[in-house]
């Protein structure tokens, strides 16, 4: 019955920070500790619920929740605004711990990291083992696998590491969770997840939350897909529930169990194939696909149809968006426009002839599309996004703009921002709600691909500050 | 409850070599003196090019977030809650 799962030993470990900003913030104040409390995108009842404390969960309280209907599951629910800063500053600080153990770590968001240990079953390490155990006229067997493994791990950089063993993925966890709540705070807890790929290692992280530790493997898949419903493995909700009960697969272990003849059927796409080897604990999900968008999204605290306020929202949101843009020195030849109302979206995109690359050439752009949103239904949500992203080299395409001198006073108000923080230089038509603080720091729910660029350039400001 | 305060204030930190810590000790805002049972979270963070660092600090009864501005060398209280923040 058993199909052929993945014959290799465990090298992907999934992280989860449990019940993330809400877990930090009652490490940074004591006095909320074994509270229920929840970080709120707003305080009011109709903000929205972005991680409730593992004490609030217990009442039922859930993430993406109102905060109202929080409070009438548990009336003694402590609301709290967000602090990114703290939430970023606890994932560099676990990127860096993590970093110690492999050199492979991807931050999938800002609660959840990926360590990959390919290099524990490298050849490398193998021949390693050899070649020292041919020196010192030893077995193999009796060489000892701490020093070969901690040789190949400076070699490698930091990475401190060991040869592999069934267990030592296991033991690597143990003495992360130890270290996390001895280096970073004691109040943290997470779950991790051991497997061969690293959807089933996600699996294995959600499978006991709070401070789990799981391994999925070849031995004991199908006893843990047996106690799941398909609704719980990840990626698979409502939709994709359809698809597979349309081919007669009603329960995970099902889904193991089916060909990929059946799957190809269910997904009727290659998707089919590929969820047959992930479930199979075989390679599929390991691309970093590229950067093909940026973007910016935001929520109002009131409706509006008033065109001069979207307009002020919409030119911050493009500051924000072309510093990015900026910031991984790209240039964008597409924009799209979405406008959230109560009943549904309006969204329009338009690709440009040129590449573009300053805020008001973003801004200009992004108000043409805006006109033809009018006349405006009440607005909650405002998003703007940059497609077709290329790599920003200056190449004259017309003899009449000067392009060098619009880029040169785009860079200046750049070093003016970085150096005296974001907004110090701004639009005139942003004065308004610069003054009134709208659109705040906020955290994506997904991926944080900036993060990293954040965390290094804030590691070069350091190492300025530590020089001069 | 919590509030946003913003003002400077006087602040003794200690230094432990051995241990490598940075402990805010006591905070001196406006005529009080607040001593520091434990310090929840150190962290840092750039406003523009100067490096701040906050401490999330509490006393038996409040909490409070203090910053070191590395540029000026002075300490700020930003923040204020009691145990019951709503």
């Amino acid at each position: 019955m058993q199909k052929q799962f993945n014959q290799l030993l465990p090298s992907w470990m999934h992280i989860d920070l449990n019940s993330c900003f809400a877990t930090i913030e009652q490490q940074a104040n004591p006095h909320l500790r074994g509270l229920p409390i929840a970080v709120a995108a707003y305080t009011t009842p109709r903000g929205c619920i972005l991680a409730p404390s593992i004490e609030a969960k217990r009442f039922g309280v859930k993430t993406g929740m109102q905060v109202r209907e929080g409070k009438s599951l548990c009336p003694h629910l402590l609301i709290l605004p967000s602090d990114p800063p703290k939430y970023r500053f606890v994932n560099q600080a676990l990127t860096k711990l993590f970093n110690e153990y492999t050199p492979s770590v991807s931050v999938r968001s800002i609660d959840e990291m990926l360590l990959n240990f390919d290099y524990l079953n490298s050849q490398q390490i193998k021949q390693m083992w050899v070649t020292r155990a041919k020196d010192s006229q030893t077995e193999p067997h009796s060489v000892d696998p701490a020093r070969i493994g901690g040789y190949y791990a400076r070699s490698l950089g930091q990475a401190r590491g060991r040869t592999h063993t069934n267990n030592q993925l296991i033991s690597f966890a143990q003495e992360i969770k130890t270290r996390i709540k001895s280096e970073i705070g004691e109040w943290l807890t997470v779950s991790v997840g051991i497997s061969t790929n690293p959807y089933l290692a996600k699996l294995a992280a959600g499978l006991h939350k709070p401070d789990g530790l799981d391994e999925i493997n070849g031995q004991n898949i199908l006893s843990i897909l047996s106690l799941l419903k398909l609704v719980d493995l990840p990626y698979i909700k409502e939709r994709n529930e359809i698809r597979l009960n349309s081919v007669g697969i009603k329960t995970p272990v099902d889904f193991y169990c089916a060909t990929h003849q059946q799957l190809k059927a269910a997904f009727q796409s290659i998707n089919g194939y590929y969820w047959y080897l992930r479930l199979h604990g075989q390679s599929v999900d390991e691309i970093e696909w590229q950067r093909k968008s940026i973007g910016h999204q935001y929520a109002l605290p009131k409706r509006t149809s008033n065109v001069s306020e979207v307009e002020q929202l919409l030119c911050k949101l493009v500051e924000k968006t072309g510093r990015r843009l900026r910031r991984n020195n790209l240039t964008a030849q597409g924009i799209h426009l979405s406008l959230g109302y109560e009943d549904g979206y309006w969204h329009q995109g338009h690709k440009l002839h040129d590449p573009i690359y300053t805020t008001s050439e973003l801004f200009t752009a992004s108000k043409q599309l805006l006109e033809q949103a009018l006349p405006l239904n009440p607005v909650r949500s405002l998003a703007i996004t940059c497609f077709n992203l290329a790599a920003n080299l200056y190449t004259q395409t017309t003899l009449f703009h000067d392009e060098l001198k619009k880029r040169a006073l785009t860079q200046a108000l750049d070093v003016i921002n970085d150096r005296w923080g974001e907004f110090s230089v701004v639009p005139a038509t942003m004065l308004r709600i610069q003054r009134e603080g709208k659109v705040l720091d906020r955290i994506a729910f997904s991926g944080i691909r900036d993060l990293a660029e954040v965390v290094l350039k804030e590691d070069q400001q350091m190492e300025r500050e530590e020089i001069y | 409850m919590s509030s946003k305060i913003a003002e400077k204030v006087s602040v003794n930190l200690v230094y432990n070599h051995v241990a490598g810590t940075v402990i805010p000790q006591h905070i001196k805002w406006k005529t009080h003196v607040y001593t520091v049972t434990k310090v929840g979270l150190h962290y840092t963070v750039f406003q523009g090019n100067t490096l701040l660092h906050l401490f999330a600090v509490v006393n038996d009864t409040n909490y409070f977030l203090l910053s070191f501005n590395t540029k000026t060398l002075h300490w700020q209280l930003e923040e204020i809650a009691d145990n019951v923040t709503n």
